[in-house]
């Protein structure tokens, strides 16, 4: 078989691994259940996809007042999560904690099929993503946070695909160099999001060095929570003392970032709405009154946290159901981030604009807009599971 | 090479929206209630009878501001949004991704999607239609019946707009954020 030899030469890949092989799978209950919910969301996406190809932004319920919805928090939490994972994998290889060595490569990896369904996001989000192609390349916007934060993600894919590759091949030290150049975009990049939001001097409520940090805090919560689930799914409950130690560790630093990150979400509340300005008290305000911003920080933050201070970390069980609940919370929280960012209405003397005076955005998202944003968890999910099978994601016994 | 810019005599305005279906038909701007590049903002007669507060009843024609420190173009990825040698803000249409970044960064609400080419318009003080042909004035101030708009080179100090700004005071909408605005209301 050529192209598996050829495949081979570039990366190691199991000997088993054929398609066979990966629709092997046992028939258990919850196997086939996984089965269905990631071809389900596949074929939502491919259906959200059809209708962006055919129906373009008119797919979308975004509006004048509120040009950005769903797909760009679909996409800020895909990269998020991408950004914690890769900060988490570069703990043992770059960091020298011995205990996250052999999670590695598997979060490495997961780091990567994390990134690609953000991609995949952000490409639907772009009204013409050719024309991005092109032009971000001919006449560069030096001075726009959009074109920095695409031009470093473009190196992150590039950096951690090779870190990956050569761990695979066992060659640890261009992994820990290209980790190193990989973890540097990778912070340097996803604050370059947060600071899309942060450089909008007309939004006050999202303007200032709040949302950088809090996109690097809250990047590797996401991460971290990732990582639980995913081995929660793969040991079945059932960690290995190897992995329980990892974890329970994992849980400790959670535990500190959810405490810092709530610190950070009281003092953002308390100094928006301290002194009562206008655009920025009332519109923080409106946030902590609604049923969203409550759940997320009840689900991403406090529950957890709690979790992991009563257990000193070691209830890997319940951290594992709360993580699922977090994740779900993490998407509703950066869901939140942008709307709250566009829920002012811009007044600008529009006192009534064509007989409606103006008032609070509201924005829902059209079905489009959900199937490509959760649509794109199938994608994620099935690197995963194909990744498994064609690769060696244990670490060999070089640590 | 000119510097233009537009003072608004405001207290004029009577609110009869030629100035909106002028731009519409001049630059062939779709329509629908979001599809505007100017605008009039009104503001409702407030109180009770007889106490009613006459000064509330405003009108206040606005559109982009053709800042000179414009936060859209220097948010724009790709620039697509740019200053043209006549300081007029404008948009290449064949640059524009439609990321909407400008959208969200103008702090005027002045930008929207033209749903025909998908990419966001604004107001270019009818740079590619009446001044284009060789015409000095814009279709929103030509059609104005109470001459609310004054239209000119801020550079030439011997033009109308240089005269009325030099006599008489004027204030400029969210000046604060430094965006130095090319728009001006008469006061």
């Amino acid at each position: 078989m050529a192209l598996r030899e050829l495949v081979n030469k570039i990366v190691p890949i199991k000997e088993d691994f054929s398609i066979k092989s990966l629709l092997g799978f046992k028939k258990t209950p919850l196997n086939v259940l996984v089965f269905f919910m990631i071809m389900g969301l596949l074929l939502l996406l491919v259906w959200g996809l059809a209708q962006f190809l055919m129906h373009g932004h008119h797919a979308y319920n975004v509006t004048r007042e509120h040009p950005w919805g769903l797909l760009i928090s679909g996409y800020i939490f895909f990269v998020g999560t991408s950004t914690g994972l890769c900060i988490i994998a570069s703990l043992g290889h770059v960091f020298g904690i011995k205990e996250f060595n052999h999670i590695g490569k598997r979060t490495t990896l997961l780091a990567i099929i994390t990134l690609l369904p953000g991609f995949i996001i952000i490409l639907t989000e772009i009204g013409h993503p050719v024309t991005m192609m092109i032009y971000n390349i001919l006449t560069p916007g030096i001075t726009s946070a959009i074109w920095w934060m695409g031009t470093l993600y473009g190196l992150v894919l590039t950096f951690i695909i090779l870190e990956f590759g050569f761990a695979l091949r066992g060659n640890h030290k261009w992994a820990v160099r290209l980790g190193i150049g990989g973890l540097i975009a990778d912070v340097a990049a996803f604050t370059t999001l947060g600071s899309v939001f942060a450089y909008l001097v007309a939004r006050p409520i999202a303007n200032g060095p709040f949302i950088p940090l809090y996109f690097l805090l809250t990047a590797v919560v996401s991460g971290a929570f990732f990582m639980f689930m995913i081995y929660g799914f793969k040991h079945k409950l059932n960690f290995p003392e190897e992995v329980k130690i990892t974890l329970v560790k994992l849980a400790k630093i959670l535990g500190l970032l959810l405490a810092v990150t709530m610190f950070f979400e009281w003092w953002r509340i308390i100094t928006a709405i301290y002194g009562d300005m206008p655009e920025r008290a009332d519109t923080m305000m409106r946030i902590i009154a609604s049923t969203s911003f409550q759940l997320e920080v009840l689900f991403a933050m406090v529950i957890p946290f709690v979790i992991i201070l009563v257990s000193k970390g070691t209830a890997l069980k319940a951290l594992f159901f709360s993580s699922i609940a977090a994740l779900i919370s993490i998407f509703l929280m950066r869901n939140d981030m942008v709307h709250h960012a566009q829920m002012m209405p811009m007044q600008m003397l529009k006192k009534t604009e064509y007989q409606l005076a103006p008032t609070w955005i509201e924005y829902s998202p059209s079905p489009v807009e959900w199937a490509i944003a959760v649509g794109a968890l199938g994608v994620c999910f099935l690197l995963y599971y194909v990744a498994e099978k064609a690769f060696d994601l244990d670490e060999d016994d070089h640590h | 090479m000119a510097r233009y810019g537009m003072a608004l005599d405001y207290k004029n305005c009577i609110n009869c929206k030629a100035c909106e279906t002028a731009c519409k038909e001049e630059n062939g701007i779709l329509m629908g209630a979001d599809k505007h590049r100017i605008w009039v903002g009104t503001g409702e007669i407030e109180g009770q009878y007889p106490l009613l507060d006459l000064t509330s009843n405003v009108f206040h024609p606005s559109q982009c501001q053709h800042c000179d420190n414009a936060p859209c173009e220097e948010v724009c990825p790709t620039q697509a949004t740019y200053t043209d040698e006549n300081g007029v803000v404008r948009v290449n249409i064949d640059q524009c991704i439609l990321c909407s970044y400008c959208m969200n960064a103008c702090p005027y609400d002045a930008r929207y999607v033209d749903d025909r080419t998908m990419t966001v318009d604004k107001c270019n003080f009818c740079a590619e239609t009446r001044l284009a042909r060789g015409e000095t004035t814009t279709a929103c101030q030509n059609t104005c019946p109470t001459k609310v708009r004054i239209f000119g080179d801020l550079d030439d100090p011997n033009s109308e707009i240089s005269e009325v700004l030099r006599t008489r005071e004027h204030y400029s909408l969210k000046a604060h954020l430094g965006t130095k605005p090319k728009l001006f209301y008469l006061t």
